[in-house]
């Protein structure tokens, strides 16, 4: 085993963030640690997208 | 924030409401960033609440602590998994702590720290023993991530497993570990960090170190560095005063693991006194910082977020996550809505102006 550090940028999706980052983690590793540490949103619009960064460390 | 996507608070007015106190590590909190300086605060709250679930960094003040019987010490990995019904706490009278040492740590450092844990045992009676040293160095490093959080790098997890594993073995049942971790004197982030604007470069690698062993072990655990005496520096900072009070900061841990809950998975029948995430009432969290695990799973359940304003690095809020909170300009209006929401209360009848209800027929009408 051995601790791998991460930083992920991820699109949110409708519904509850926590489900969304741990199933985006899990296909890096287990999670250990993991917070949301920005979030980058854009000018309101039909096609805004916000991105999540997330920094984190995982068990692989 | 609209009261009626608050969950009521469980319980009778005025009985204990168990409250989670979040104070990420290593993010530079203007308060709770230093040695244990959120301690007021979570005595504070632990007041309000009348049951208080927190974290180490919180309690933590090297040679400095509190012991409260209102106040949980819990692992923030654990309380992380408290909030998402993965598990509940048990309160116990006591643990028998196992000492957990890097084998990288000298042999003068490492006899300073069998001292503070004798003298726990002598002066405040503490059941501490065995005592484990991994089979090779942890080698710890420190790094800060993309925002300038502190993280941290553990390059031997196995060996503090199997050290874990050992000392749990041979009947501990929580776990107090002693890493070393790299001198920096010189360094302008620790210079920063003593003089009251930096960001404790340790944290990190302190919580990952803890969360794994709890989550690995399923025991109470948390960790003390060991390090070289600094030389004095006559600009320190209060806030980071506790830890220039002596030789190790293994005292506080210690005596918070003393009492710390133990940790029942969930699936495990209840006992009486258990305590789980249906039981708590609020979870208060730095304004800026509300994209950790415990935050989320509160918000997901209507669990109240009481947000204070306490500067850090981060600036994840709640209109940035889209996320319904009760705003706090300090900790100490922290602990009025706390006590608010134990005495049922609703937050909305202490703020001005108070809308009238008329405003919001007109709404109820459309969605139906």
């Amino acid at each position: 085993m051995r601790l791998q550090p991460l930083l992920l940028q991820l699109e949110r999706r409708p519904g509850p963030l926590r489900p969304q980052i741990l199933a985006a983690l899990r296909e890096h590793g287990s999670p250990l640690r993991w917070a949301i540490t920005a979030v980058h949103a854009p000018e309101a619009g039909p096609d805004a997208v916000v991105r999540l960064q997330v920094e984190a460390v995982v068990r692989v | 924030m609209n009261p009626a996507n608050l969950a009521p608070p469980p319980g009778p007015a005025g009985a204990a409401m168990p409250t989670l106190l979040v104070l990420p590590t290593g993010i530079g909190c203007e308060l709770g960033g230093y040695a244990g300086d959120a301690l007021p605060a979570a005595r504070l709250l632990a007041a309000a609440s009348g049951c208080l679930i927190t974290h180490p960094n919180v309690m933590n003040g090297a040679s400095l602590y509190w012991s409260d019987p209102r106040i949980h010490y819990v692992e923030g990995s654990s309380l992380d998994r408290l909030a998402a019904a993965e598990l509940a706490l048990r309160p116990v009278r006591r643990h028998r702590i196992g000492l957990l040492f890097d084998a990288g740590i000298e042999e003068e450092l490492r006899q300073r720290h069998l001292q503070v844990a004798d003298g726990c045992r002598a002066t405040l009676g503490l059941e501490i023993g065995p005592v484990a040293i991994t089979d090779q160095p942890l080698d710890v490093r420190l790094s800060l991530g993309a925002s300038g959080v502190s993280w941290g790098e553990l390059g031997q997890p196995a060996a503090l497993l199997r050290a874990g594993q050992r000392l749990r073995d041979a009947g501990a049942t929580a776990i107090a570990v002693v890493a070393r971790f790299p001198d920096d004197p010189d360094s302008a982030a620790l210079a920063a960090y003593r003089q009251g604007s930096g960001v404790d470069a340790l944290a990190g690698a302190e919580a990952v170190i803890s969360h794994l062993l709890s989550l690995e072990l399923g025991v109470p655990c948390a960790h003390a560095p060991a390090l070289s005496p600094l030389p004095l520096d006559p600009l320190l900072d209060p806030r980071a005063a506790g830890e220039e009070l002596g030789h190790t900061f293994l005292a506080c841990v210690l005596v918070g693991l003393n009492r710390a809950p133990a940790l029942i998975p969930s699936g495990v029948p209840a006992a009486p006194g258990d305590l789980s995430i249906e039981a708590v009432g609020a979870i208060v969290a730095p304004a800026s910082a509300l994209g950790g695990s415990a935050v989320l799973s509160c918000a997901e359940r209507g669990i109240p977020v009481i947000a204070v304003q306490n500067p850090c690095l981060l600036q994840v809020d709640a209109a940035a996550l889209g996320l319904e909170v009760l705003p706090a300009s300090s900790y100490s209006e922290a602990a009025g809505l706390v006590l608010a929401l134990r005495e049922g209360i609703s937050p909305s009848a202490l703020r001005r102006p108070l809308p009238s209800l008329a405003q919001g027929v007109g709404e109820l009408v459309q969605q139906a």
